[in-house]
This record gives structure tokens, C-alpha cells and sequence, in this order.
């Protein structure tokens, strides 16, 4: 049965490779392009295309034809091991077979591009622009890909092999899963590039909407290509993995912390408060506006959790109230600042002058400094920050067997000797373009990096933490283990809140939109998108610093859909949706994917046939 | 005196407006939650419901506008209900296949519909509007019925007419004491013969409907266009008026009463020297925590509220 499904779905993969634009030889603006199908050039604008390669398409469409038949075949061969091994021949080939197309597709592209470089044409104006290989030699890669994973699961113990790493197959089909729709809306909401107001030939109709939709997902994925892109990907990823470590320690905890978003409002207020109105050295004044926005936070995670320990009150009810609660207070506090209570006048110091709705700038020691003053010192990169981060990182995660005390120490102590080497180090000298100047990618982030670490560290290294995740696991076991659990929640609830209130640094500290102070457009959304994030990553750290940077890598690349293809930014928010709630049902895969007890059954049965098939292995020796 | 007897009546009125929102989500809810299933997706099903129907009947007249600019009729913002409606009860249906199909976690499903409902509608209102933030305004929506002076959409009436009927389905019914029977003791209900399953797909669905009926009034009954994020959390104050009202239809028509009028004050005290008008919009939100901690009578939800339920 699935061997047919497999059957179909090689039948659509060829089909798809015949019809799909395999590159795109040049695009302008907006998204017009010259595709290349193996078969044909459509080109629906009638672009002007100097004399380039354009034969190599169909050889290689033939050897794909006759792999994905050797892939169709195998899977009817009846001894597993062969059949693994022609499956993975299958996808190693096709892996080089991919390769040799992007060398073959880029070496034809710069023997037309190459002597116009050479003849002094700017790189602006060069005849072949915004080149890129396309959906039909990508699909070669999810094919063989797909083909490696099948191999391994022919072999005994594939699907345990899946199961033991369900933590990253969920997430993943359903990121898959999620593109593959939001593709689906794309194709559905324009007409193909280049196609608008125009009757197309079918089978060129069907090239644009291909075309148009591999271009949606590489522009969303295109931040990753320039510096400018990293620093803007990482400014959007730093809010999000606080968020998402607020949901995450929920999570671990057994609560789920639906109210980030008020969270983060109160840790702005608080640390508006601190930053404005305190003033003294920033040595002082900085740690101080800082700890005031995940005491706030903290405050505003705490009453839930109270109000569960105490009478028992579902705290996903009471964060979403709170939530809306906190957004009532932060108008209150900078919509005005004369307010009337039945005729008696109340004043506030809060409200700026003007007209917006804004609180006062934080004074300047109170401020988070940009990455960039911190990465580069007259003109030259300096090392001090990155030398200390990755020595600092390096130096804790080899450590693993010593004693956790010493660890730190170490670890500390290397951050300072990467701090003060890093300092002395030469630097190359950079070159800072307005993008990077203007971006806002500010030390918020450095605090998240350590936000991530205080998370790996107090969950899965201290006995407190160990008694909270138990808690998450089974309350009833922990209380019966001597766990006080009413404090607990309270308290988990509290570091939760507190974890969201730091988000609130890079806003008011870092001046993350573009001023150092509390805002109307305070982005209190990213408290939900903190719930993706925590689920994507599977409350892990890395998961969780991996997803949130996917999802600023995305909204970064959002930005520039808007602008090329007048798509809205807001489909990363449907792509998102689409994830959590894919995950949410286990990415449709069967239970034994999501149920732990299932999963380790998986696991026993595959050792059992591990077990029988030595046995018989040895038997047959003797 | 005569001012303010007219400040009344204009209060009166303004709560019955935005009352009926909350009351017809909150009646959906409540099917939803008796049945076991929490619908923290409420919000997103009145946005996606607001949007159907705003762009529904948008794209109705379109044609018939163009040929006769004045032309008015009044089938139109009804087919637009009727959009609204079906698109909550389609959403209701991927909702309820996920939580009840696939067991997934009720409330993380529910947050995730509500992320689809900020970013779908957007995204498709740049494609038809070139805008993000709101449709074009529609030139037929509901006609309201003049009363007292004053004048108030048929939805209005609808609503608090579904309150008897919703207490007489659920309380009078065999069907909703299954209903009833499925959200406090589904093992219980399926040794008598009731399909769970069933069930609590029809309820789900049924909340879909409704929330997408409030949706609909918003868009084409309240104002002519669907605004993102134009629910405003009313879905999440409909579910705090379904546990301030203990479950019952009765009760979710005192609290959403009482929910409307605090909003309806709200924006009668805007500028007035009574009280500002953000910390009476906030006085809700208090009150369902307070009633949800039992300082103000103890509410108990149905016993299996929340589980999936596993044959």
C-alpha cells in the first residue's frame, strides 16, 4: 500500500520536474523573470536576454527521469538490505547529480556575466541579474533527501530511528507541512509572475505560479545571504527567544503561559520607569532598568501562578485577562497625564510632551548599547565580544563532568580571557554600509544568549529545576516526592513572567523599533508568537534559539516580499499559525510519534528484532 | 433632566450593541465547553467570520454597483451572514478535527487558530485591496430596525431571542442532555450508546457558526467593513462572560449584559470627568479573574473540559 503512495508521489515528483522553471536566468524588480523549464524558456514579459546556455535542463531532466525509475523499482525489490542500499545509491546520486547542475547553471551564467564584468560594467547593470536555480532542481534535493531517510527506515530499526528523533521530525514535517499550504495560498491569492492580464500557453501558466511561489520562499529565506540580513534576522530573533523561553519554562513546568504579551507590557513599563527617572553611573543605572523589567514581568507571571496555588483559578484564563489588563494600564500610563475620577484630577509624570501617545527617552546610561558599537571600534571589527561568546560557550559545554560550580567558574573565566584576548586581537577593517548602521540590532540579544543559558542551566542543572520539570511531568509523583508544589507554580510562573519582561530590554533599552522609550506600537505580540517558538524548538534551548531565529530570519525576508511581490509580511504569521497548530496534532503522524509510552515501545520492538536477528545471524554461523 | 435621561437611553442601547457580540460567542461557546471542548479559539472564528462577510458582500455588489451606484438590496449583507457563519463553522471543523481527531492540546490549537485568524485575513485583504489593515466599506450592510428613537441591527434580536432557545435545547432536550453527559463523563456516555465523537464535532461547529455570526455582525451589521483585528478581544471576553456565567445560558446573559455595559460606558465616559475610559474597560477583565479565583461565587466548569477523549 504505502509502496503505491510512494509510486504516485515519484510519478508527481517527475511530472513536477518536466513543467516546473528549473532557473530563473535573470528577474527584475517586482518579479518578472526568464524561466528555464527543461523543455522550454518562458519568458511571459519578452525580457531581453543576451545569448546564455540554456540546453542543460533536459540532459539532466532525463537522468532524473531514469533515477526516480531506478528509486520506483527499487521499492519492489523484496530483500530489504539491497533495497536499502539501491536507495541510498539513489539519493547520494542525485545529491551529485544536484550539485552538477548548480555548477553547470552558474559556470553559464558567468560566461555571459564574466566579460561584462571584465568590459567594466557596474554589478548593477550587468546583463544577467537576480539569477537563482529554481523549483526543478530543488525538488531534486527533497528527493533525494526523502530517499536517504527511506533507505534508513528499510534497514531494521528505521523506525525507531524516526521515533528517537521525534523531537526534530514533528517540528519539521511541520514546517514542511505549513510551507507546503502557505504555498497553496500564494499560487492562490496572484497570478504567476509576469503572467498579470495575460493569456498564457497552460503549461507556461503553470511555469509562473511555480515560478511565483518558489520566489515567495526564497525571498522569505534570502536574509541569510547578506550580513545586513543576519543583524536584521537576529534584531527580530532576539524579542522571540525571550518570548519563547517564558512559554517553554510554562511548559516544562506544566503551565502554560499564555500571557507574555502582559508580561512584556508590565517589564516595559517598570523598565521605563527605572530608566528614565534614575539617574547615576550606567554601571548602576543599566543593571538596575534591566532587573526592573524582568521583576516586572515577574510580578505580572506571579499572580496567575498565585491565584492557581491558592484557589485552584486555570492560569491560561487569568494570564489572557492579565493581558489585556496590562494594556489598559500601559494606555493608562502614557495616553495622559491628567485623568479625572469623578471630578477629582489625578496627575502622572509619564506622558512626553506631543500629541503621540509616548512615555519619556530613557536617559543615555540607561541604554542597551547597539551591536555595532560593540562589534566594531574604529572602523575595524573587534573580536572581544565573539572570542568571549564562543570561548565562554565552548568552554561550558566541554565541561560536562565537572562540577557544576567549577564549570561556571571555568566558563566565566574564559569569557574574560576571550574578552581580553579578543580586545587585543586585529581586527579587518569593515566597511559599514547605511543598512547596517541604521539596523537596531542591539546587546539585547547578548542578554538573550544568556537568557538561553540561565534556562539549560537552572532547568537541567540544579535540583530546583529538576523538582520543577518534575512537576510538569507528573505533580502528583513530585508532590509525593516532597515537592512543595503550590510555591513552585508560583515560582515557575514568576521566572516564566520574568523571562518575557527581559523581551521588554530590547524594546525600551535597546531601542529595538527605533526610540528608547515605551510606545503606542509596542509589539506585544511577539508574546504569542513566543508559544511557536517554544513549540518548534520543543522547549530545548537550542531548539528554541534555532526556531526564533528561523521565524526573524522569515519576518526579515517579509519584508521583502512585501515590497517585490506585494505579498503581505503577515504570511510568516500564517506560516507560523499553521506550524504551531501542525505541531499541535503531532504533524499528523502516528501516535507513536507524540505519545512518550508509544515511543519507547517503538523503541523495545525494534531492540527485540535487533536482538532476534543476531541470534539468527549467530545460529546460522554456528 | 432631559439630557440625561437621553444619555440613558443612548447607554441602554449601546450596551444591547455590544452585548450581542459576546452573547451569540459565548452561547457558542458554551455548546463547545459542555460538550468537553474549550474553545479558546473563539476570537479567531468572529475574526474570520467578520472577514467572510465583509469581503462576501463586497465582492456581491461589486458587479452590481458598477452598472447602478445607488442600487440597495436587502438579500445581500444576509448572504454575507450566511458567509460569515460558514466560515467560522469551517474553521470550527479544522479546529475540531485537530483537538477531537488528532488529541491535540485544546488550547495551543486554539492560540494557533487565533494566530491564523491575525495573519489570513491580511494577507488576503492586500491581494483584493491592496491594504493590510481593512476591506473596502460595503454599501449594503444589515439594515437596522428603527426603535424608540434609536435603531438597532435584527442580529440584536436574534441574539437574545437564541438565549431561550439555547436554555431549552441544552436543559429540555435529549440531545443536550447528551450534550451535557459528554462534557462531564464521556467514558460514562459512551457505555450508553452516545457517540462522543459526534458530539462534540457538532458542538465544536456549532460555536464556529455562532462566532462567525458575531463576526458577520461586526463587519456588515455594526460597520460596513471588516478592520484587522477588529474583534478586539471579544472572543476572550465571551469566554470569561461563559465562566462568569457558570455555563448556562441564563447566566452568559447576565454576565455578557454586564460585559456590555462596562464597554458601552467606556466609550459614553470617553472625555467625561467620571472616570477614564481605559480603566473601565479593564473592569471586566478584573472581575472574571476575582470570579475565577471564587471571590464572587465559585464557578465550576464541566468535569471534562479539556480532555481528549480516547475510545
Amino acid at each position: 500500500m504505502v509502496r503505491y503512495l510512494l509510486l504516485a508521489l515519484n510519478f508527481v515528483v517527475v511530472l513536477l520536474m518536466a513543467i516546473a522553471p528549473w532557473a530563473v536566468l535573470k528577474r527584475e524588480f517586482g518579479g518578472v523573470g526568464v524561466l528555464l523549464t527543461p523543455f522550454d524558456l518562458v519568458n511571459p514579459q519578452n525580457l531581453e536576454l543576451p545569448a546564455v546556455n540554456t540546453g542543460w535542463a533536459a540532459p539532466f531532466f532525463w537522468v532524473w527521469v531514469l533515477l526516480v525509475l531506478v528509486a520506483s523499482a527499487a521499492l519492489f525489490v523484496p530483500n530489504a538490505r539491497t533495497r536499502a542500499r539501491l536507495l541510498y545509491g539513489v539519493g547520494a546520486v542525485g545529491l551529485l547529480l544536484f550539485v552538477a547542475e548548480a555548477v553547470v547553471f552558474y559556470q553559464s551564467v558567468n560566461a555571459v556575466n564574466g566579460p561584462a564584468l571584465e568590459a567594466g560594467t557596474s554589478p548593477r547593470r550587468l546583463p544577467l541579474r537576480r539569477f537563482s536555480l529554481s523549483l526543478g532542481a530543488y525538488l531534486g534535493v527533497f528527493f533525494s533527501l526523502g530517499m536517504l531517510i527511506l533507505a534508513r527506515l528499510q534497514l531494521p530499526g528505521g523506525k525507531a530511528f524516526l521515533v528517537r528523533y521525534r523531537g526534530v521530525v514533528v517540528p519539521l514535517v511541520s514546517l514542511l507541512l505549513a510551507s507546503f499550504i502557505g504555498a497553496l495560498v500564494v499560487g492562490f491569492i496572484r497570478p504567476g509572475l509576469g503572467a498579470e492580464g495575460k493569456v498564457l500557453p497552460l503549461l507556461d501558466a503553470v511555469a509562473t505560479k511555480l515560478d511565483l511561489v518558489t520566489y515567495t520562499f526564497q525571498l522569505l529565506f534570502s536574509p541569510i545571504i547578506s550580513l545586513t540580513g543576519w543583524f536584521q534576522s537576529l534584531l527580530l530573533a532576539t524579542p522571540l527567544i525571550f518570548t519563547g523561553l517564558a512559554v517553554a519554562f510554562g511548559f516544562r513546568s506544566g503551565l502554560f503561559n499564555i500571557g507574555a504579551p502582559g508580561q512584556l507590557t508590565l517589564g516595559a513599563i517598570c523598565a521605563m520607569v527605572v530608566g528614565v527617572y534614575l539617574s547615576g553611573p550606567s554601571w548602576i543605572t543599566l543593571p538596575l532598568s534591566i532587573a526592573a523589567a524582568a521583576a516586572g514581568g515577574a510580578l505580572w507571571g506571579a499572580i496567575p501562578g498565585w491565584l492557581k496555588a491558592r484557589f485552584g483559578a486555570h492560569e491560561v484564563i487569568n494570564t489572557i485577562m492579565l493581558n489585556y489588563v496590562a494594556a489598559s494600564l500601559f494606555l493608562f500610563l502614557i495616553a495622559s497625564n491628567e485623568y479625572k475620577f469623578f471630578g477629582v484630577t489625578v496627575h502622572l509624570p509619564f506622558k512626553a510632551e506631543g500629541f503621540e501617545a509616548r512615555s519619556n527617552e530613557v536617559q543615555e546610561s540607561s541604554r542597551i548599547p547597539l551591536m555595532l558599537d560593540l562589534l566594531v571600534r574604529d572602523g575595524h571589527i573587534s573580536w572581544a565580544i565573539p572570542l568571549a561568546l564562543l570561548l565562554g560557550l565552548g568552554v561550558y559545554y566541554t565541561q560536562r563532568r565537572a562540577q557544576l560550580g567549577r564549570r561556571l567558574l571555568v566558563s566565566a573565566a574564559a569569557v574574560l580571557v576571550g574578552y581580553a584576548v579578543g580586545g587585543f586581537l586585529p581586527g579587518p577593517a569593515v566597511e559599514l554600509t547605511s543598512a547596517l548602521t541604521s539596523s537596531r540590532f542591539n546587546g539585547a540579544f547578548l542578554l538573550a544568549v544568556l537568557a538561553l543559558l540561565f534556562y539549560n542551566f537552572y532547568l537541567f542543572r540544579t535540583p530546583g529545576g529538576y523538582e520543577l520539570r518534575a512537576v510538569g511531568l507528573a505533580p502528583k509523583a513530585a508532590e509525593y516526592g516532597g515537592v512543595n508544589l503550590r510555591s513552585k507554580i508560583v515560582l515557575a510562573m514568576a521566572i516564566s513572567g520574568a523571562l518575557a519582561g527581559l523581551a521588554a530590554t530590547h524594546y525600551v533599552l535597546g531601542g529595538g523599533v527605533d526610540e528608547y522609550r515605551l510606545k503606542q506600537s509596542l509589539p506585544t505580540g511577539v508574546g504569542f508568537d513566543g508559544i511557536a517558538v517554544a513549540l518548534m524548538g520543543q522547549n530545548t534551548p537550542i531548539g528554541i534559539s534555532l526556531s526564533a531565529l528561523l521565524f526573524g530570519v522569515l519576518l526579515t525576508g517579509g519584508l521583502d516580499l512585501n515590497q517585490q511581490l506585494a505579498i503581505s509580511r503577515e504570511l510568516v504569521t500564517v506560516l507560523q499559525a499553521l506550524i504551531v497548530l501542525f505541531i499541535a496534532a503531532g504533524g499528523f503522524l502516528p501516535r507513536y510519534f507524540i505519545d512518550p509510552l508509544q515511543a519507547a515501545q517503538v523503541e523495545t520492538e525494534a531492540r527485540a528484532e535487533q536482538e532476534a536477528l543476531e541470534k539468527a545471524l549467530v545460529g546460522r554461523a554456528g | 433632566m432631559r439630557v440625561e435621561s437621553a444619555i440613558l437611553v443612548a447607554l441602554f442601547f449601546s450596551t444591547l450593541r455590544q452585548t450581542t457580540p459576546l452573547l451569540l460567542t459565548a452561547l457558542g461557546g458554551m455548546f463547545s465547553e459542555r460538550s468537553g471542548v474549550v474553545n479558546i479559539a473563539l476570537e479567531g472564528m468572529i475574526l474570520f467570520g467578520a472577514a467572510a462577510a465583509a469581503i462576501s458582500v463586497e465582492r456581491i455588489e461589486a458587479p452590481i454597483l458598477a452598472s447602478d451606484p445607488l442600487a440597495r438590496s436587502a438579500w445581500i449583507p444576509w448572504v454575507g451572514v450566511l458567509a460569515g457563519m460558514l466560515m467560522g463553522g469551517l474553521v470550527a471543523t479544522v479546529y475540531a478535527i485537530a483537538v477531537i481527531r488528532y488529541r491535540a492540546e485544546q488550547i495551543v490549537t486554539g492560540t494557533a487558530i487565533n494566530l491564523l485568524a491575525a495573519g489570513a485575513p491580511p494577507v488576503l485583504m492586500q491581494a483584493l485591496y491592496n491594504t493590510t489593515t481593512n476591506s473596502k466599506e460595503v454599501e449594503n450592510r444589515l439594515v437596522n430596525i428603527p426603535i424608540a428613537g434609536e435603531s438597532i441591527s435584527p442580529l440584536v434580536f436574534l441574539a437574545f431571542l437564541l438565549v431561550p432557545l439555547c436554555w431549552w435545547v441544552m436543559f429540555k432536550t435529549p440531545w443536550g442532555l447528551r450534550l451535557r453527559a459528554v462534557g462531564e463523563q464521556p467514558e460514562a456516555a459512551d457505555t450508553m450508546g452516545i457517540n462522543v465523537y459526534r458530539m462534540r464535532y457538532t458542538a465544536v461547529i456549532l460555536s464556529g457558526l455562532l462566532a462567525g455570526l458575531a463576526g458577520a455582525y461586526l463587519s456588515v451589521g455594526f460597520l460596513n467593513q471588516f478592520v484587522k483585528n477588529m474583534s478586539a478581544g471579544q472572543g476572550f471576553i465571551a469566554l470569561a462572560a461563559l465562566i462568569f456565567g457558570k455555563w448556562h445560558p441564563l447566566g452568559v446573559l447576565g454576565a455578557t449584559l454586564l460585559f456590555g455595559f462596562f464597554r458601552a460606558l467606556a466609550i459614553q465616559l470617553q472625555g467625561g470627568e467620571v472616570m477614564p475610559s481605559v480603566v473601565v474597560e479593564a473592569i471586566p477583565y478584573v472581575l472574571t479573574i476575582l470570579v475565577l479565583a471564587g471571590f464572587i461565587g465559585r464557578s465550576r466548569p464541566p468535569a471534562a473540559v479539556g480532555k481528549p477523549y480516547e475510545k
